[in-house]
């Protein structure tokens, strides 16, 4: 496997709906080729892409907590309908 | 109203709204340690080219993510913010531990870490915006 073939790999993410794939799909390919022009070192880079999936951990526990959020709202918003109910 | 009564009691009975409606409650001291982190992060992107001064912000920020994960750690019914700011605790330190394993840490990759924490620390901070007062 080469890199060209991974860099491929990165530019069918460009395409996805989601925001933080093209983000994290660009933000790899930066990094990549920051490494190839000697820009950062082995250690570097690999931390840095390392990084790319804590933030995407980052992400997910995000989502998932605007969507507690969002229910809290709707159970609080019913919870003070029923008492407004004779 | 007994209808409307027994619908919340089903939903409730779910795990998912269970955690949703015991969910923390927005907290001003977290919300301004995420934003000092995200503001830091935001100066010290800047100042990549002068290593000592780079060093020393590094270790700054770290701290300061460390204080947001000891902070968050141990209120209840908040895992995905304590497992969030250990993540982006993990990031500022492993700018920390370059530092100190090397002299020669290349200005990219200090600009791509600092741009890192700002933009992790952005979500954070707009998530936590969004909780139940």
């Amino acid at each position: 496997m080469s890199v060209e073939i991974f860099q491929g790999q990165l530019g069918q993410a460009f395409s996805s709906p989601d925001p933080a794939v093209q983000q994290a799909a660009n933000n790899a390919n930066q990094y990549t080729e920051m490494f190839k022009q000697g820009q950062l070192s082995k250690d570097e880079y690999m931390q840095a892409m390392a990084d790319i999936a804590t933030s995407a951990r980052i992400n997910q526990s995000m989502n998932d907590m605007s969507n507690l959020e969002t229910l809290n709202s709707a159970i609080t918003g019913l919870i003070n309908l029923a008492s407004l109910v004779g | 109203m007994k209808k409307l009564l027994l619908v919340i009691s089903i939903m409730l009975s779910g795990c998912a709204v269970v955690d949703a409606y015991l969910m923390t409650h927005y907290d001003p001291n977290e919300y301004k340690l995420v934003t000092d982190i995200r503001a830091e992060a935001q100066i010290y992107k800047s100042q990549c080219d002068d290593f000592a001064t780079s060093k020393t912000n590094a270790i700054k920020l770290a701290n300061n993510t460390n204080l947001f994960v000891l902070y968050s750690e141990h209120i209840p019914h908040n895992d995905q913010l304590i497992s969030a700011s250990q993540d982006l605790h993990a990031i500022a330190k492993g700018l920390v531990d370059q530092y100190s394993e090397s002299d020669k840490v290349s200005t990219g990759f200090c600009k791509i870490k600092f741009a890192s924490i700002e933009s992790n620390a952005d979500i954070i901070q707009k998530t936590i915006a969004g909780r139940p007062r």
